[in-house]
This record gives structure tokens, sequence and C-alpha cells, in this order.
């Protein structure tokens, strides 16, 4: 049992965590139902025998990603999710989310039943995997008040999330992939690298938050980066390896931003 | 239409908390959260100390971050420029939140994101909002920023210093501090000495 909720009036009281390990695991999940839904439309695209199945692991990925975002709001049981679908709100990144989510999970299904015309489905589908990639990075860098979400995000989220779904097609024998996850690993690695150093000469505000990135979790993030910059080297003899650890460091990295960031109080 | 705004005469403010707990009764908010805090800042060294009560709250912004970046709409700003919160359309996403520089909004238990409104409800039958009615000191004022006759904006041409809290943001609050105490104006938050 807990016990009552003191109220006080002194300090800042709204200063408390407003995203939480669902969010997080919502992070991961997006990148992987987006880059699987990206990998779909490719195929679809350029493939003479097109594998429905991949169509259907991307459209259970989604789903659950859309589960989760269900599951982790407040209003869950308020149904208001509809006016996601009821607005046109394009300054706002969770909106095009939410489009391109929904969108890939429709295109998914049309390509996994082989209904219609696969070359179209599969270029609409590469237009919503490929927003559904981009809309975490916008959604955070929108948030110039947290030193930690800079501009930059909006790079490192979409190449880290497609490291993250690719790294784990590797370990599912898409070797085509290798050259690409090897490039993924190293842009990854570059703009980790970039990112921090950003930090460190920027204002007040960035050397504040790269200090608080170091003391929260600065060994996991360059942990992070070191895993990413290994991929090249491990992806021609050992690529089941070299998938698991892209994956593995985009996600730790993918995580620790999005957590430190939120965690951080908004500096001036 | 009015602009509304307010005024906080730091030199007049004793950090009594009067207006936390008006507005806690007046809006029913929660335990836990509040839409309305006292920070407490003490600054310089001794002999010379001082100590700051700086009431804080929603700033509502002329030009608000929480709003662009909701996805449903639930987040805008009426006629009057009072930033406000629709709970119907709310899908409690939290990205208002995350966008607010002042960490003025929180979630409402009952599923949406709730904050400090000027007390829309008292405004629309021509009452000040409550912080302001109770405050023993009298160093609230609020009004039309756009009228110079209004009590706000006499305030704010009689104040020796006029400050707004991370004006680096570029949010250019509505909410304004006057005559705070330090000679370097308000003590800056997050900050490092």
């Amino acid at each position: 049992m807990t016990g009552p909720v003191i109220t006080t009036f002194y300090g800042v009281t709204n200063d408390v965590p407003f995203w939480h390990w669902t969010t997080l695991l919502h992070f991961c999940l997006v990148a992987l139902a987006g880059g699987a839904a990206l990998l779909t439309a490719m195929r679809a695209m350029t493939w003479a025998s097109f594998p429905r199945r991949l169509a259907t692991i991307t459209v259970v990925l989604v789903a659950l990603d859309l589960v989760v975002l269900w599951a982790e709001s407040e209003a869950r049981f308020r149904l208001t999710h509809v006016y996601l679908f009821l607005s046109f709100r394009p300054a706002s990144a969770i909106w095009w989310g939410a489009w391109a989510l929904a969108g890939s999970a429709l295109l998914g299904v049309l390509l996994a039943a082989g209904w219609g015309p696969r070359r179209l489905w599969g270029g609409l589908l590469a237009v919503t995997a490929t927003v559904a990639l981009l809309y975490p990075g916008l959604a955070l860098a929108s948030n110039a008040a947290r030193p930690l979400w800079t501009p930059l995000l909006l790079a490192f989220m979409p190449v880290t999330g497609l490291l993250v779904a690719w790294g784990v097609a590797l370990v599912f024998r898409q070797t085509d992939l290798r050259p690409v996850v090897a490039g993924l690993g190293l842009a990854g690695a570059g703009l980790g690298g970039l990112y921090l150093i950003g930090l460190a000469f920027g204002g007040d505000a960035s050397r504040a938050g790269l200090a608080e990135l170091w003391r929260q979790g600065g060994p996991a993030f360059v942990v992070a980066l070191a895993a990413m910059l290994l991929t090249p080297a491990l992806v021609r003899r050992w690529p089941l390896a070299a998938g698991l650890l892209a994956a593995a460091g985009a996600v730790l990295a993918r995580t620790l931003l999005v957590h430190i960031g939120a965690f951080m109080p908004p500096l001036a | 239409m009015p602009r509304f705004g307010m005024a906080i005469d730091l030199s007049a403010c004793v950090g009594c908390a009067a207006c936390a707990v008006a507005c806690k009764l007046e809006n029913e908010v929660p335990p836990g959260v509040g839409r309305l805090w006292i920070r407490l800042e003490e600054y310089g060294t001794f002999p010379n100390l001082g100590m700051e009560y700086r009431p804080e709250q929603c700033l509502q912004c002329d030009d608000p971050p929480c709003v662009p970046v909701c996805p449903t709409g639930a987040s805008h700003v009426n006629d009057d420029g009072v930033v406000l919160v629709d709970a119907e359309t709310c899908i409690a996403c939290g990205a208002c939140i995350a966008a607010c520089p002042y960490d003025a909004r929180y979630f409402d238990p009952r599923g949406f994101v709730s904050k400090c409104t000027f007390c829309e409800h008292r405004l629309a039958v021509g009452r000040v909002p409550a912080c302001v009615e109770t405050c023993p000191t009298v160093a609230r004022t609020f009004g039309d920023l756009d009228d110079p006759g209004s009590d706000v904006s006499r305030a704010i041409r009689a104040a020796r210093r006029v400050d707004v809290l991370k004006p680096e943001q570029g949010t250019h609050p509505k909410l304004v501090y006057l005559n705070a105490p330090a000679s370097f104006g308000l003590h800056k938050e997050g900050v490092l000495p």
C-alpha cells in the first residue's frame, strides 16, 4: 500500500517524469516497424517474387507498436486517440507518426494479402515507412528547451532506427543488407560522435546536458557508439553477430537519449 | 479582444503560497501536481544574502511551444490569448509537457494534460483569477496587456524592473515579474554557477 500524496506548494511540483518505460519501448518498436516497412516496400517494388511473410511481419510490428502506444496513454480508456485522425496538425511530429503507422499497417495488410497493385502499394509504403522512421527525431528535436534533444537527432534517430531493424534483419539472413548495415553502423557512430561534440561546444545548457548524460549513462552511450562502429568490421565474416551488435548498440543509444533527455529538467 | 496577462511584484511577494492554495482549491488540482508553485532561491554571499520568492505557473506565452506540438489540437490559444487544453480531445501523449520550458503542465489522473487557465471560468463572469484575488500583499495584478489603463499595464509601467522567465526561449510570456530583489534580475534555475 502506498501512503497519501502530500501536497506541497514549494519547489517545482511538476518536475516529474512525463514519459515512462513504455515510451522507451515505443521508440524501439517504431524503429523496428518503420525499418521493416521500408524493407518490405523495397522488396515489393524491386523483387520479382515478393515474400508476403515480410509484409506480415511488418503488420505485426506496426500493430504491436500501436497497441503499446495506446496502452501507455493515460487516455487509453477515453478513446480520444481517434482525434489524431480527425485533425490536421502538420506542425506536430506525433500527428505525422500516427498517420505513418496507420498507413503502413494498411499497406502492409494489402501487400500481405496480395491484393491490388503491388508496386504502387510498395511505393506508398516506402513513403509511410520513411515518415515513421523520421518522426521520433522530429518529436524530440522540436523541444528546444530540452538540452539533450538537439536538431542532430533529426538524422541520428532515423539512422539508428534503420540500424535496429536491418540489424535484426541480418540475424534473419537477409544477407544482401550487409553493406547497408555496415554503412549505417558507421553513420550512426559518426552522428553519435558529432552529437557529443555539439553538446561539448554548445552553450551552458548543452554542457550541463552533456554532464548529465555522462553522469547517468555516459559509459553505456560510448559502448553503444562502439558497437555501431564495430559493425562494418564484423559484417562480412560474422553477419549474425554484426547484426545483433548493431541493433543492440542502436537500441541502447536511442533509449539513453530519450530516457535521460526526458527526465532532465528543461534548462535556460 | 483582450490580451490577458499577469504581473507579479517580487518585492511584495512574501512566499506565503496563499495563491497556490487558492489555485488548488479553485481548480480542484489533484495531489502531487500543481498549476502554481513557489520557487525559493537564495542568492549572494554572507553578509549580503537575499531570498527570492518566485511564484511560477503557466506563463501564457504569446508563442507557446506547447501548442504546435499537440497532435490533436487539444492545446490551443483562445481569443483572449489564454493557452488552454481541451480535455475532451487530449490523448495525454505528453508532447506538450516535453515542449514546455517551464514545467507548467502535468498529467491529470483523469487522463488528460492540465495547466493554469488564468481561471478561465472566472474570467468568463468578469472576475480575476483566484491567485490574484487571494494574494494578501497585492503582489499580483491582472488585466488586458493591450489596454494602457488596465491594472497590469499600469503596474508594469510603474515597475523599477521587468523580467520574464527564460527570455532566450523566445516564447514571449504574458506573465512578467516586477522588481526582482536581486540586482541581476531573476535567479536563473538550472544554469551552473
